[in-house]
């Protein structure tokens, strides 16, 4: 069977993205239409829009797996692509796909779950030889326990989900004494995040670099690496720029790193597109942290410098064709770097800023590239995201790729909302970030405010509300009184109002 | 009789202090060193409002205009700022001398209901109408503001708790 | 006559001892506190060149007793007079803190109860700018009957011209009641407070300490007390907002408020009118947000502000037109009425009336404020007075439901049946008895007890509810609303009804006057 109709079980803009490779691979697609966002980007560029308004569940259908499956049946699709978030690491999703004849467009339910589940995809890497930072054999079942693996493998320790990531329960402890409380505390919140309190515990690194390497796999049991990412600069776990390659590895650290990367993609029996994430220490070691079984938000960067449309071979893929791409052909060529453009106030640590987007303007220089899923009229729904464009530029080497950066950063035109615009514009011009020597802790640590602004903005927004003030206050005018207007008062009327008293 | 405090500049003093100076009537230049610019306010279809500085345009949003304060969003950054004259200057000068300031603000319940969301935390730094928690009463969520400008020193309620009129649920410490 | 003649020379001479009392020393005094003199506040208020002061050179009176001893000043203490502001004639009196600590003397109070007189006379507007000791003590009785025949004035001159007042510096003691009686108090933070018993009687009597600012301080008034009408951080920007203010109003109850050139920047149909209220009825959202889109752009001036914020008052102007805009506030206290809220949207209603401005009122409101608080202080008389004040006023009254208009609260705030002249509804809004949640308790009390999961049967009879009673439409099709409205056609439809009613006239009952509530 070949893939003939594509539903996209996700929105915004990686719609939009897989939607653009499918009409140049002439395979139609399928969108669904939600009551919360009717009227957004992403229909305009589906074949067929599926009208989900009608539907009052509580469950957003973009997680809702029986309906996603009979929505693909009933619009005759036979393949699903779950783009990322949402149901992308759901092995039951994919599985259920499997079940109902539908071609899904990424791995084996089995490599999902496998890699979904943390202390599986521990033992993987451990039983492979893959490079790790010492942790639990298993999940921790109780605060006794975590005590003493903690003293085993030695502070600072940090507790994270079996079941998934982001950031959600996790703890960093330091001291013994804490342990108790940050177990408990990691354990409900990964309850409630991931329904599943299983918790395990890793030696905790201190400033580490975050590391990516892009895993592309078939069918047949060829598996490559794309070469790497650079996902170091980060708020709370959520990523905001992304670079590729990354000025932390060389040559040979890259081909080790690689192939340990495909190492343990071949544990699983990979395919399609899939990244395995490492940190990277100050002392050039390399630790497996996780494999994200999807595509991944940041995945242009790796586009544009190997030249390979990642959701084309996904699709290929998933079409069982083998992979055409041999690890040797795989040559970096420049950089990359894309700035998360989100609907955030940067001036107030970064807090979500919804809103309507009045006016969007985006640079078309040849050296840049726009995902997105926004268009002006569009609103920022805060149930879903609050991205509203990933701006990535390229360059024949870091510098140029900084500079284009800086260039098409002062050409974004979007009103409506606060954007995280400033803080990239600080970014490109920070000593850190220019040497290359940032770490994950850069944000936390490196920077005492999170915003640019260039010499005259102030002045000319006091100017602004000076002008303001003297318009509004200072203006002498002649306002008259009310009678010597012609203010449609009749004689009879003001004759009426005398007589009346 | 008529000596009328002639105000002949303006002062405009940003939310961190800095002042900036115009001489009235305003006008649409401004001096920096030795040479003078243009700027202008402008506003059409494509770009909604802005000011154009030196060939390059600046997206510009009024958000909040209240008195003589003005919060201005320029660049995508806002800034607040206080309008004031000559006299009104010497006056905030005078008046700072000689008042004792509030240290502590403490906020309260202003009605009895449930805490549904706690949107600060100890540390974090407000400005005078930054929402702090959300209280829900009467069927309706309610905004609880901050009445100044401050860093939260202790949060005494979290989300899911009932509250009562006057309870304390958040200290601040007045900058 | 030759200018260097003998009566030509004590003129002149008069007229440079006047300039000498007004020295620069003497305005270090106030200005070395932060204040403005008296002086400098008429220039600032009046267009310039346009004041013309009266009685200039009167001296204090002769005291019937020798007690002290007062200065032989010009003025007695209070400057007065008449000019223009933005071309218009008011007349104005402003109380001089450096001559005898502004306090009220016998001649001081003649000259303010002179340029009232002249004020009621011409139909003009009169402003005052208080900044005063008190009673002036040396003088006894005298001052005393000296505020009485001010408060007299001021109380018939009530609704017939425009009173203002400034409070600039103390009012303390009977002076309190010269503003009280105005229409609308100013008030300027940190340098003026008024009280009737001041701090150190407070800790005489009551063994109390207590500040200035606490007692009586501008922020006081402004939120508590409800006094003060309009809080500034300086005398300028009060001042200025005087004159502001002063354009929205009639010169008196017989003209029109004037009428200002509309740029035509507020556009008649906005869709973001329709984002506005959330979807959500427990949501609340910002009232102001819709007004701001409704009228003329920049002309909502908002009145007491701080004071019962769950229900906000002010003008406004629509092409040009004055409007006095009452709306609820779903944002605090969810905008339920309570007795703050009631007290001040009847006087700001009964002001509107007396002066002819028309009013639109934007209702959002589930009730009143449940308690023993509320119940106990009077919320029932409080409440009365909202609704008298509307059904006795014979101005335009257009009333827009946004969202919730339950029982009583409903007819109160300017329904049909009290005479409003146009009722429009959002599709958001609910009109009932009571809330769903109340109602569905109470009518399917039964179902809901014997029912095996009465959380999933309370959702489901709310929304039938929500659909079947309390939607705007029933209302609609019963005639006891006009019409549903798009939000996006909101300010187009109100500028056409008010320009249909703007002839509107109706006989007031002929009595010396109703009993309201008070």
């Amino acid at each position: 069977m070949k893939i003939n109709k594509i539903l996209i079980a996700n929105r915004g803009e990686i719609a939009v993205r897989i939607m653009k490779t499918a009409r140049l691979m002439k395979i139609r697609t399928v969108a669904i239409k939600t009551v919360l966002e009717p009227n957004a980007m992403y229909l305009s560029f589906a074949d067929e829009v599926f009208d989900n308004t009608e539907d009052v569940s509580e469950i957003p259908v973009f997680l809702d797996i029986e309906k996603l499956i009979s929505i693909a049946v009933n619009t005759g699709s036979n393949a699903v692509h779950p783009g990322y978030g949402f149901l992308a690491e759901s092995a039951y999703f994919a599985q259920k796909c499997l079940d109902n004849k539908i071609i899904y467009i990424g791995p084996s339910p089995d490599a999902i779950y496998k890699m979904g589940n943390k202390m599986i995809a521990r033992r993987l890497a451990l039983k492979n030889g893959i490079p790790m930072a010492m942790g639990s054999e298993g999940n921790i079942s109780n605060e006794e326990e975590a005590v003493k693996i903690a003293e085993r493998i030695g502070y600072p320790v940090i507790i994270k989900a079996a079941s998934g990531g982001g950031g959600r329960g996790m703890r960093i402890v330091r001291k013994s004494e804490e342990m108790e409380r940050m177990f408990i505390t990691a354990s409900k919140e990964a309850e409630k995040a991931f329904n599943d309190p299983s918790v395990f515990i890793e030696k905790y690194i201190e400033n580490p670099k975050h590391i990516e390497f892009q895993i592309l796999g078939d069918t047949k049991g060829n598996i490559i690496h794309l070469g790497e990412r650079e996902c170091s600069i980060q708020r709370k776990h959520q990523k905001l720029l992304e670079e590729a390659p990354s000025c932390a590895l060389d040559i040979n650290l890259r081909k080790k790193m690689g192939s340990m990367a495909v190492q343990i993609a071949r544990a699983v029996n990979y395919y399609s597109a899939g990244t395995v994430e490492f940190l990277l220490d100050s002392d050039r070691n390399f630790y497996f942290m996780e494999m994200n079984t999807r595509i991944q938000v940041e995945h242009p960067v790796t586009e544009l410098i190997t030249g390979i449309d990642l959701i084309e071979q996904q699709i290929r893929v998933a079409n069982k064709e083998p992979l055409q791409i041999k690890q040797e052909d795989v040559k970096l060529k420049g950089w990359a770097i894309e700035c998360r453009i989100n609907a955030e106030d940067v001036q107030a640590g970064f807090a979500p800023n919804p809103g309507k987007i009045e006016k969007l303007s985006m640079p078309t220089d040849s050296y840049i590239r726009v995902d997105t899923g926004i268009q002006e009229g569009s609103s920022i729904v805060s149930s879903y995201d609050s991205m509203i464009a990933k701006l990535i530029v390229q360059g024949k080497d870091r510098k140029d790729a900084i500079n284009h950066c800086k260039m098409a950063l002062d050409k974004v035109w979007i009103k409506g909302t606060k954007t995280t615009l400033p803080f990239f514009r600080l970014l490109v011009r920070n000593q850190k970030f220019l040497d290359g020597t940032f770490t994950t802790a850069f944000i936390e640590k490196d920077l005492d405010r999170f915003y640019y602004n260039s010499e005259y903005e102030e002045m000319l927004a006091a100017w602004l509300a000076t002008k303001l003030f003297v318009d509004e206050n200072l203006q002498e005018s002649s306002i008259g009184s009310g009678s010597d207007n012609d203010n449609d008062m009749s004689p009879w009327l003001l004759n009426k109002r005398i007589n009346q008293f | 009789m008529n000596d009328k405090p002639r105000i002949d500049k303006l002062y405009t003093l940003s939310s961190e202090n800095r002042k900036f100076s115009f001489s009235l009537p305003l006008r649409n230049k401004i001096r920096i060193g030795k040479r003078v610019y243009e700027v202008q306010l402008k506003s059409d279809e494509k770009y909604g409002t802005y000011i154009l500085w030196k060939n390059r345009k600046y997206p510009v949003e009024i958000i909040r205009s209240r008195q003589n304060k003005y919060e201005i969003l320029f660049n995508d950054i806002s800034y607040i700022f206080t309008v004031e004259t000559p006299f009104s200057l010497q006056r905030m000068k005078v008046l700072n001398s000689t008042r004792v300031k509030a240290e502590k603000e403490i906020v309260r319940a202003p009605m009895p209901g449930k805490i549904i969301d706690v949107l600060i935390r100890e540390g974090s730094t407000v400005l005078r109408g930054e929402p702090l928690v959300i209280l829900e009463a009467m069927k309706m969520q309610n905004e609880i503001q901050s009445p100044v400008n401050g860093t939260v020193t202790k949060v005494n309620t979290k989300a899911n708790t009932n509250v009562m009129k006057e309870d304390v649920l958040v200290e601040i410490k007045v900058e | 006559m030759d200018l260097s003649g003998k009566s030509y020379k004590a003129f002149l001479e008069r007229q440079e001892a006047l300039r000498k009392q007004y020295s620069v020393k003497q305005a270090e005094k106030q200005h070395s506190k932060g204040k403005l003199t008296a002086r400098e506040r008429i220039s600032l208020l009046f267009d310039e060149g346009t004041f013309e002061e009266i009685d200039a050179f009167v001296t204090p009176a002769n005291q019937p007793v020798e007690f002290g001893k007062v200065e032989r000043t010009y003025g007695d203490g209070v400057i007065v007079g008449h000019g223009k502001v933005n071309g218009r004639l008011v007349f104005a009196f402003a109380q001089d803190f450096t001559v005898m600590g502004g306090s009220l003397g016998y001649v001081h109070a003649k000259k303010i109860v002179k340029i009232q007189e002249m004020a009621l006379k011409m139909g003009t507007p009169i402003i005052g700018m208080m900044d005063s000791g008190g009673a002036r003590i040396q003088e006894g009785v005298a001052s005393l009957s000296g505020y009485a025949s001010i408060f007299n004035n001021i109380i018939h001159s009530s609704g017939i011209i425009p009173q203002l007042c400034v409070i600039m510096g103390p009012a303390a003691g009977g002076a309190v009641y010269s503003p009280a009686l105005t229409d609308f108090v100013f008030m300027v933070n940190h340098t003026s407070y008024m009280f009737v018993t001041g701090p150190n009687v407070v800790k005489e009597v009551l063994n109390e300490d207590v500040t200035f600012d606490e007692l009586g301080g501008a922020e006081v008034h402004g939120s508590k007390s409800g006094v003060a009408h309009m809080i500034y951080d300086d005398e300028e920007n009060t001042i200025l907002a005087l004159k502001k203010f002063l354009a929205y109003l009639p010169s008196n109850n017989v003209e029109n408020p004037p009428v200002v050139a509309d740029e035509n920047s507020t556009p008649d149909i906005n869709e973001k009118l329709r984002d506005i209220v959330p979807d959500d009825p427990n949501k609340a959202y910002d009232v102001k947000e819709i007004i701001q889109l409704i009228v003329d752009r920049n002309s909502f001036f908002e009145t007491a502000e701080m004071f019962a914020p769950n229900l906000v008052t002010g003008f406004a102007r629509l092409k040009g037109k004055t409007i006095g805009v009452v709306a609820n506030q779903p944002k605090v206290l969810a905008g339920v009425l309570d007795i703050n809220s009631s007290t001040k949207g009847a006087r700001f209603i009964r002001f509107c009336d007396a002066f002819n401005i028309p009013i639109l009122t934007l209702e959002d409101v589930p009730g009143f404020l449940p308690g023993k608080d509320q119940e106990h202080a009077g919320i029932i008389r409080h409440g009365a007075k909202l609704l008298f004040a509307y059904s006795e006023a014979t101005v335009p009254r257009i009333t827009v439901i946004l969202r919730k208009a339950y029982g009583g609260a409903f007819i109160v705030m300017n329904s049909k049946s009290l005479g409003g002249d146009f009722s429009f509804a959002w599709p958001t809004a609910e009109i009932a008895v009571m809330g769903p949640d109340g109602a569905v308790a109470i009518l399917y009390r039964k179902e809901l007890l014997e029912s095996k999961n009465p959380a999933e049967m309370k959702k489901e009879l709310v929304k039938k509810y929500r659909d079947k009673i309390a939607n705007p439409f029933i209302a609609d099709e019963l005639g006891y609303i006009d019409e549903v409205i798009d939000p996006a056609v909101t300010r187009q439809k109100i500028i056409s009804a008010f320009s249909a009613l703007s002839n509107k006239w109706v006989k007031v009952p002929s009595r010396k006057h109703g009993n309201m509530p008070l």
